[in-house]
């Protein structure tokens, strides 16, 4: 008696799907194109109606933007400041917001309180304010253009989202295994490294995710932070390399844009939940 | 003591590089102080008197407002709709994945993917628009038209992120709440505006804020795409910011003096709409 309108339903799901698979197909065009550019010899690029399959394909263009000297900007050694950059964040990001979350989730003390709610407020800086002092600061530690002026400011500001995430997280842990450990002479520092952690690895994965999109697609902070050409990171490099070539030259900046994408790719594949998890528990939970 | 030696080296790197140069930036912002120059002077409010005769500040001032509230309905609308469709239909989580995709790019790739497709000459989207009859325009470099376009690249860009957050308030939401209002003889539609919308709330908030908050620091876009132009008809206050500090002159007192006009402009705009949004919903 039911399968008439299941049917129906099941018929209506079906033709949905199908209508957001090609609206899916529809948002990626913009990225199929950059794709299909960065492929094209130069004298195919501009043809008109606009050729989707890159046939012939060539590397030509990739070739130039990593290894050519000709250039202001090597996108192959931005490539390698970028990862430094990002790493590096990701590391401090999660060492330091771990340490501090764990004792704002688990423990008691006086001050807590304070410092959360510090925390939470200063989400709502926004990155642009602090930049001239922040600028001036780096200048006077001697910190322009090197990777550590790029990787501390960077983790400072994903610093207090880590906490909020992580503490959401250590919140929800139970207390048990924390107590047996403690109960069998565990300090703190070792109930964190052996039980806390080892459970909040899921978690801890959603922020490194986080922060490596964060330092590797910042853009204004190392715009100015950086003047030496050597040091500049992927997002600069390929803006500036965009004034480099005549506005007609799309094979290279292409090339460089699609490259530029590879590593997030690569996480996205690999960590698909974990980021969907992560932007869960930032959003929602607070 | 150990909660204290915990902290130590988070709250150590939060206060040097987050919270003293919030307040440096307030201090400077006092003074005339420029790059370079060893000492400067105290000079009150004056850099705060000159913004306010800053006509160019005006603009951009106003770019950034008309770019804030134009971009908000569809960045608060599109991910919404797309969410109650994905948690209709099959393949979640593929779809999922493939509308997020854009948001992993940084927006320098954005930003030249879009100016490549919106090439007045060569680019897809004018052939497109010309095979269905409509006349081939300069989106960047119409002044009518720049900033939409600006606000369709950004769309592109962060719908996908909004879209997960959407889709996990969705999941949140208990089933036999729907099934009882199916029972009440409650539609489709009926059940969105009685049950999904206001449940949504907090989500509502979230998306709302972080999009504003976003939105007064817009400066990547702009800066690929149209560098502030035609004329300053794109320029935005971070722009101006940054340029005010590191390009013209290099004035770090009256880049101060903007950058804590925009904190209060951002800070305000947040408490309102916690208090708007928040309403007396409690969850």
């Amino acid at each position: 008696m039911a399968t008439g309108p299941r049917r129906r339903r099941d018929a209506e799901g079906l033709a949905l799907t199908l209508a957001l698979l090609a609206l899916a197909v529809l948002w990626l065009l913009p990225i199929a194109w950059v794709v299909a550019t960065s492929l094209k010899p130069t004298e195919n690029i501009v043809r008109l109606p606009p050729e989707w399959i890159p046939w012939p394909a060539t590397a030509e263009h990739y070739r130039e933007v990593l290894f050519s000297s000709s250039r202001t900007a090597r996108l192959g050694r931005a490539f390698l400041n970028s990862l430094v950059i990002a790493l590096g964040t990701v590391a401090v990001v999660v060492l330091t917001a771990a340490m501090a979350a764990y004792p704002l989730a688990r423990l008691r003390f006086r001050g807590r309180h304070v410092v959360f709610a510090v925390l939470v407020g200063s989400l709502m800086i926004p990155n642009a304010v602090v930049l001239v002092p922040l600028y001036v600061l780096t200048q006077r530690l001697g910190w322009l253009s090197t990777y550590q002026g790029l990787i501390v400011p960077e983790a400072a500001t994903t610093f207090a989202f880590g906490v909020f995430l992580l503490r959401q997280f250590f919140l929800t842990m139970p207390g048990e295994l924390e107590d047996a450990a403690r109960i069998d002479g565990a300090n703190a520092w070792q109930v964190f490294t052996r039980i806390v952690l080892p459970l909040s690895q899921p978690v801890l994965a959603a922020l490194a995710i986080f922060a490596f999109r964060s330092a590797w697609n910042d853009f204004l902070w190392p715009l100015i932070a950086v003047n030496r050409p050597e040091m500049f990171p992927l997002p600069v490099a390929l803006a500036l390399l965009r004034g480099a070539y005549a506005a007609e030259s799309y094979g290279p900046i292409m090339a460089g844009a699609a490259l530029s994408a590879v590593p997030l790719l690569v996480v996205f594949v690999v960590a698909n939940r974990r980021i969907v998890e992560g932007v869960r528990l930032s959003g929602l939970k607070g | 003591m150990t909660p204290y030696l915990f902290l130590a080296p988070g709250l150590l790197l939060f206060a040097v590089f987050r919270l003293y140069p919030l307040l440096e930036g307030l201090r400077l912002s006092l003074t005339n102080a420029r790059l370079g120059r060893a000492t400067y002077q105290y000079v009150g409010l004056a850099n705060y008197a000159r913004l306010a005769d800053d006509t160019r500040f005006h603009v951009s001032l106003g770019n950034t407002a008309f770019y804030t509230v134009a971009s908000t309905l569809p960045v608060l609308a599109l991910p919404l709709l797309l969410a109650l469709a994905l948690n209709r239909g099959r393949l979640r989580n593929l779809l999922r994945s493939l509308f997020f995709f854009p948001f992993t790019l940084s927006v320098v790739t954005v930003g030249l993917a879009w100016l490549w497709l919106l090439d007045p000459v060569v680019g897809p989207v004018n052939y497109y628009l010309r095979t269905l009859g409509v006349p081939a325009r300069s989106w960047l470099a119409d002044p009518q038209t720049a900033m939409w376009a600006i606000i369709a690249t950004t769309v592109w860009w962060v719908t996908g992120y909004y879209l997960v957050v959407y889709l996990a308030g969705l999941q949140d939401i208990p089933r036999d709440l729907y099934e009882a209002a199916a029972l009440d003889g409650a539609g489709g539609w009926r059940s969105f505006w009685t049950i999904t919308l206001p449940l949504l709330r907090p989500v509502l908030l979230f998306v709302v804020v972080t999009h504003v908050i976003g939105s007064f620091q817009l400066f990547g876009q702009v800066f690929v795409l149209t560098g502030g132009g035609p004329g300053d008809a794109t320029r935005t206050v971070v722009q101006h910011l940054y340029e005010t500090a590191f390009q013209n002159f290099f004035q770090f007192g009256v880049a101060s003096a903007m950058a804590w006009v925009l904190f209060a402009i951002v800070l305000v705009f947040s408490v309102l709409q916690f208090r708007l949004l928040r309403g007396h919903t409690e969850f």
